[in-house]
């Protein structure tokens, strides 16, 4: 099956050629990991990097396509949890998959076929160790994330795993917890427990990595000792061989916005995943909006959107108070909104073309029975516009590539002629050409006069659209770019928290 | 043109006709009293109640629900209608309006819990059959008649709702089974509410943001489940002439089959109601013909719910990667992977 | 331990029945009889077998409607071959493997096939009521010798039956099974998390087999009591018994979401259920309003259970996501400390 692999001799856990595919989406395009026994091994990468999907084949919750997986310099299969579990391999999820009904002694030692008794004491014991105060009989609905994740640490330590895998663990986690955290994992690796550690914080990684492993579009980019490198060497590694580096002097001359009115305005808005944020974007631009998965972007869009509570702060659109509409009411008002997840929210997978650009337009097309005739002439605009591939209007858009769906919805949010426009991650997941047609579109709905936020994970697409940005970081707006400020490092490096007047701390 | 023939055949309701060709001929052959037209249409009156709610079941299936109560609000319309006419002396074209009304209210009580609380379908209507069978009950006790009894001597117009005859030989409830069969059609595909209703059970998070009132939109569902189970309680107790409280009881399986042998996907998206009618049809001439050949009544929900396992584990077992890649594993010809 | 025990759900559902005793026993004091009382207890030993099964099935987040069925052809079977002078535990197990085997074929089509479980016990209820008819030709099972009918007569001390002294012993079996044991804890950490489950390699597919496994089997259990209870079998014994014992697992404290609740909360639910009829004789209210109060508890339950499930997970996805505002400012403020 396969020629006799050179492994080092240190290491623990080793894979080879991991390959995986999602139907026709390839998110692991041949990795090969060492992970050396006693080592903390942070993995970082953008979104849509694949971080997570290696870990979990690791774990035998997926399996992959093709390539190995050596432990001990052993091939071994790993096809489900239980067999990476009796390998001494354990995940801790980003969010944590706890029972909430049973106390957090029974999520600790479920699964486990030894004596109660004996499992009390050595969690007993384990506890003391570690130092931590923490009561076994709460239910774990009633914990706080932290808690909840401890709760997740203990399984892993209980299970005497050889390789803990935590994704993305500080999260949720105040500082103080933080903290705690990097005291458990220096004292796993005196123990010789490896680590695989995920995380978007690149302060963590130099606090307590060994090795730094650098993922980008399913494969892996950089791999060396966290002495080797520098945190602008680590921001270039995320980034595309060819992305543009900053360049200081800037040849545009700055935009005047004063005797402009703002399309859409947001200000101070503060909501379950962000807090205190202030921007405008101006009719006939494009702002971009940068920042890590988790950094409150989309909740931001969704809550103006009317999917969730205003905790405080206002909205405006074209200077109309609009802070806490609904849905319907926003769509009314000129706001509409293109999902980041197309498959969750975006698409009616079962339902044609036809149905899918008319879903939010319905009523106004006609008043009860569905006007076919308007719906026809709307969805071959729109096919025709943005040079759709598909077969006919009744085509089912489960059938079509994902560019293409993509297309569609956008269609659809054109289709209650907004005002202003949010583009969640318009371009995720759908191929080169699909993607230059969306920019396209997007020139031209400039052109037209719609306001554009731009929410993007891809710092390239961002320099290539965005007249003016902003990233966010853990619910905040950290940072500001005037046009000839966007670049790809420069934008890498706030949305991982690395901004001017935090460098030293960040 | 060959291509839309092509496609007309490959849907599921070409199927369901011809199971329903293939019913006639087998026990057209088997009993000749199959094919007599009066007989068959005389046996197809009881089930028309079935029919007639599948339809409307349709609707709440297709936003991933389900409605286990209409057998109930059968049995509470048809003994509503009895006391009011009775007991209450009122018109009795008064009185049915009122249990139409009531029999709605029944199904939106159900409908406003599953969209605005979240519960489960299953279970508060499972609560409901419960509750309105009951209050069936408790309405056949303010009736001077016994409960056993029931409620007769109807008016002769009344009785002339199912009784007549349209063209000879149809009896009037086959054609008001059309008539909601073509009223159905058209709301669920012609009108924005149906496209709704679509919208809301192939992806609720995708309507939501089309600003589209998902729960509004489901709750009404149930309700129009509910009229319809009203309805077909009118025409059954205008049939028989007689009114009682547990009328429709054992409805709840045949629905439940039609809806989903008609092609409707329990997960919700997908479905019409073209194929749920066809559907009923063909389990009602199913029950006919294998009464007419000995069967006695009481089994005849043994081949209905072998139909039901059957055509459900059938679709599903298409979606289930470990029989899938033991069917895989004998066929090792190159497959061509869709796109996405 | 009591504290325990004073917040858990059930005891929600034993102050629901004491309250309602005492209720009940303001307006007619010979309801509070201890003769009253045990005939109230006993009566409800067929439910509480058949709800234990159930709540094996509810916990692990399925639910089957097929238990009256069951417990009709086993009460079938069974009674036939006593009154056929067949040898009693012959009867007895031939019901309990057509409980298993109804069981068994449940579980393979909600587990293998993918079927909803809705919707499977839903065929397999019509399939099996319409084999009942088969099978008793649509007649009724009389003439039952004496001697098995009074086994349903036969008490400790004058007051608990021995059918539901057996009947308690299964509950605390079956619970500290459930709450003990590894294997028997999978069951509610299948309902209260699958992907949990499968991450620490629970093997979900074959616990939800198991549970309906013996669902069917105390089916089968509660139909071979009914026979010496009740003393004949109609062919439409057991209808609507899945409905009542539904509803004695919610009100116990179960919820049908899974994970949550215990099989005592199904003996206690069970036991209410049982007291309705005899409590509405005792208040003067005819016993047809029976099933309209069990479907108006049980939609008060299901629903307050959905509206507080709802609310809670609503307030565990706002506390996560407020939780990652927060890093930034505990920085910020240790940075500027630190300066």
């Amino acid at each position: 099956m396969n020629e006799s692999v050179q492994l080092p001799d240190d290491a623990m856990l080793s894979v080879r050629g991991i390959t995986k595919a999602f139907g026709s989406n390839s998110v692991l395009k041949g990795i090969d990991m060492d992970i050396a026994k006693g080592s903390v091994v942070a993995l970082i990468g953008g979104n849509g990097a694949g971080k997570s999907t290696p870990v979990k084949i690791i774990m035998g919750i997926y399996q992959a396509d093709e390539g190995d997986v050596f432990l001990d310099g052993k091939a071994t299969k790993l096809g489900k949890p239980a067999a990476s579990l009796a390998a001494g391999i354990y995940l801790v999820p980003q969010e944590p998959m706890l029972f909430p009904n049973m106390t957090v002694e029974e999520n600790v030692l479920m699964g486990f076929m030894q004596k109660s008794s004996d499992l009390h004491k050595r969690l007993a014991d384990l506890l003391n160790h570690l130092g931590w105060k923490m009561d076994l009989n709460r239910k774990a609905a009633t914990l706080s994330i932290a808690e909840q994740q401890l709760v997740e640490l203990l399984r892993g330590l209980m299970r005497d795993a050889r390789l803990l895998i935590l994704d993305e663990p500080t999260s949720s986690l105040t500082f103080n917890e933080v903290e705690s955290l990097f005291a458990i994992v220096e004292d796993l690796k005196k123990k010789g427990i490896s680590i695989i550690y995920i995380t978007h914080r690149l302060t963590e990684v130099f606090q307590i990595a060994d090795q730094v492993l650098i993922m980008r579009d399913g494969v892996i980019t950089l791999d060396g000792p966290v002495s080797n490198f520098t945190r602008e060497m680590l921001v270039a590694g995320l980034l595309p061989p060819n992305a543009v580096i900053h360049r200081d002097q800037c040849e545009n001359k700055p935009v005047d916005y004063s005797s402009c009115k703002p399309a859409l305005e947001i200000d101070r808005l503060s909501g379950y995943g962000f807090c205190d944020v202030s921007l405008k974007v101006y009719p006939g631009e494009v702002l971009g909006l940068a920042g890590v998965v988790g950094a409150g972007r989309t909740e931001l869009a969704t809550t103006v959107f009317g999917r969730d509570a205003v905790k405080g702060g206002k909205v405006y659109i074209d200077g109309k108070d609009v802070t806490g509409f609904s849905t319907r009411r926003m769509l009314d008002s000129g706001l509409n909104y293109v999902a980041e997840d197309r498959f969750l929210n975006g698409i009616f997978r079962k339902s044609d073309v036809a149905a899918n650009t008319t879903a939010a337009n319905l009523d106004n097309m006609s008043k009860f029975f569905i006007n076919f005739r308007e719906e026809r002439r709307i969805t071959d605009q729109f096919i025709k516009a943005f040079r759709t591939k598909v077969t006919g209007r009744d085509q089912i858009i489960g059938s079509l590539s994902g560019g293409n769906q993509q297309k569609v919805v956008i269609a659809r949010s054109l289709s209650t002629n907004p005002k202003v426009l949010i583009l969640d991650e318009p371009t995720r997941g759908i191929d080169a050409a699909a993607r230059g047609d969306v920019y396209t579109i997007i020139e031209q709905l400039k052109a037209q006069g719609l306001a554009i936020l731009l929410i993007s994970s891809d710092m390239e697409e961002i320099v290539e659209l965005s007249d003016r940005a902003v990233t966010m970081f853990c619910g905040h707006i950290n940072q500001e770019f005037a046009k000839c400020d966007i670049s790809q490092d420069n934008l890498m490096a706030a949305a991982f928290g690395v901004t001017e007047g935090s460098a030293k701390n960040a | 043109m060959v291509n839309k023939v092509k496609k007309l055949f490959v849907r599921w309701e070409a199927f369901l006709i011809i199971v329903i060709v293939l019913e006639f001929l087998i026990f057209g052959t088997l009993s000749p009293k199959f094919l007599n037209i009066r007989r068959l249409f005389s046996g197809l009156n009881q089930f028309i109640p079935v029919c007639i709610i599948s339809l409307f079941v349709t609707f709440v299936m297709i936003t991933g629900g389900i409605d286990i109560q209409a057998g109930s609000i059968v049995g509470l319309t048809s003994i509503m209608v009895g006391v009011l006419w009775h007991d209450a002396n009122l018109n009795i074209f008064v009185a049915c309006a009122i249990a139409l009304i009531g029999g709605a209210l029944c199904g939106a009580l159900s409908g406003f819990f599953v969209a605005y609380t979240g519960v489960q379908p299953m279970v508060v209507t499972l609560g409901g059959s419960f509750l309105y069978s009951g209050m069936a009950l408790a309405v056949s006790n303010l009736s001077s008649n016994a409960a056993y009894q029931g409620i007769s001597d109807f008016p002769e117009a009344f009785r002339a709702i199912s009784k007549t005859e349209v063209f000879g030989a149809v009896p009037m409830q086959f054609v008001i089974f059309f008539a909601l069969v073509v009223i159905s059609y058209i709301v669920l595909h012609r009108t924005n509410y149906g496209r709704k209703i679509f919208l809301c059970g192939v992806n609720p998070n995708a309507a939501e943001f089309s600003g589209i009132n998902t729960r509004a939109v489901v709750m009404s569902t149930y309700m129009f489940s509910g009229l319809s189970a009203s309805i077909a309680g009118i025409l059954l107790t205008a049939y028989l002439g007689t009114a009682k409280a547990d009328m429709g009881s054992e409805y709840t399986l045949p629905i439940i089959t039609a809806v989903v042998l008609g092609g409707t996907s329990n997960l919700g998206g997908s479905g019409g109601v073209i194929g749920s009618a066809l559907a009923a049809l063909a389990v009602g001439f199913l029950r006919i013909g294998l009464g007419l050949n000995g069967l006695s009544t009481q089994y005849l929900d043994i081949p209905v719910g072998i139909l039901l396992v059957v055509t459900v584990s059938l679709r599903f077992a298409g979606t289930n990667p470990k029989l899938r890649k033991l069917f895989s594993r004998k066929k090792r010809q190159t497959v061509v992977s869709k796109g996405n | 331990m009591l504290k325990k025990l004073l917040h858990s759900r059930e005891i929600t559902s034993i102050a629901f029945i004491i309250f309602m005793f005492l209720g009940v026993g303001a307006i007619n004091p010979a309801f509070l009889s201890s003769a009253n009382i045990w005939l109230c207890l006993n009566s409800s030993v067929v439910y509480t077998v058949v709800a234990v099964g159930i709540a094996l099935v509810i916990i692990t987040g399925e639910i089957d409607v097929s238990v009256g069925a069951t417990l009709g052809i086993t009460a079938a079977v069974s009674s036939t071959m006593i009154r056929d002078g067949q040898p009693w535990f012959v009867a007895i197990g031939a019901a309990l493997l057509i409980g298993l085997a109804i069981g068994t074929i449940n579980g393979f089509g909600v587990t293998v096939l993918k079927v909803p479980s809705i919707i499977m016990t839903l065929g397999i209820n019509g399939i099996v009521r319409g084999l009942i008819y088969v099978f008793t030709n649509g007649k009724w099972v009389e003439n039952i010798p004496f001697d098995y009918k009074n086994l349903a007569q036969g008490r400790l001390l004058g007051s608990i039956t021995y059918f539901y002294l057996g009947a308690i012993l299964l509950i605390v079996a079956v619970h500290l099974i459930l709450t003990r044991t590894k294997r028997g804890k999978y069951l509610a950490a299948v309902g209260d998390n699958i992907g949990g489950s499968t991450l620490l390699g629970i093997p979900v597919d074959m616990t939800k087999f198991a549970a309906f496994a013996l669902c069917g089997v105390l089916a089968a259990v509660g139909g071979v009591l009914y026979v010496s209870r009740v003393g004949f079998v109609t062919p439409i014994a057991g209808n609507g018994y899945e409905m009542k014992v539904i509803a004695a697992c919610v009100l116990g404290g179960i919820s049908l979401s899974g994970g949550v609740g215990s099989v005592i909360g199904a003996g206690v639910g069970a036991a209410i259920m049982a007291s309705i009829s005899r409590i509405l004789v005792f208040i003067g209210f005819s016993s047809d309003y029976d099933d309209t109060i069990t479907g108006v508890l049980l939609i008060i339950i299901v629903v307050s259970d959905a509206l507080i499930r709802r609310r809670a997970v609503e307030q565990a996805r706002r506390v996560r996501l407020s939780a990652k505002t927060q890093h930034v400012a505990a920085v910020r403020k240790e940075a500027t400390v630190g300066e």
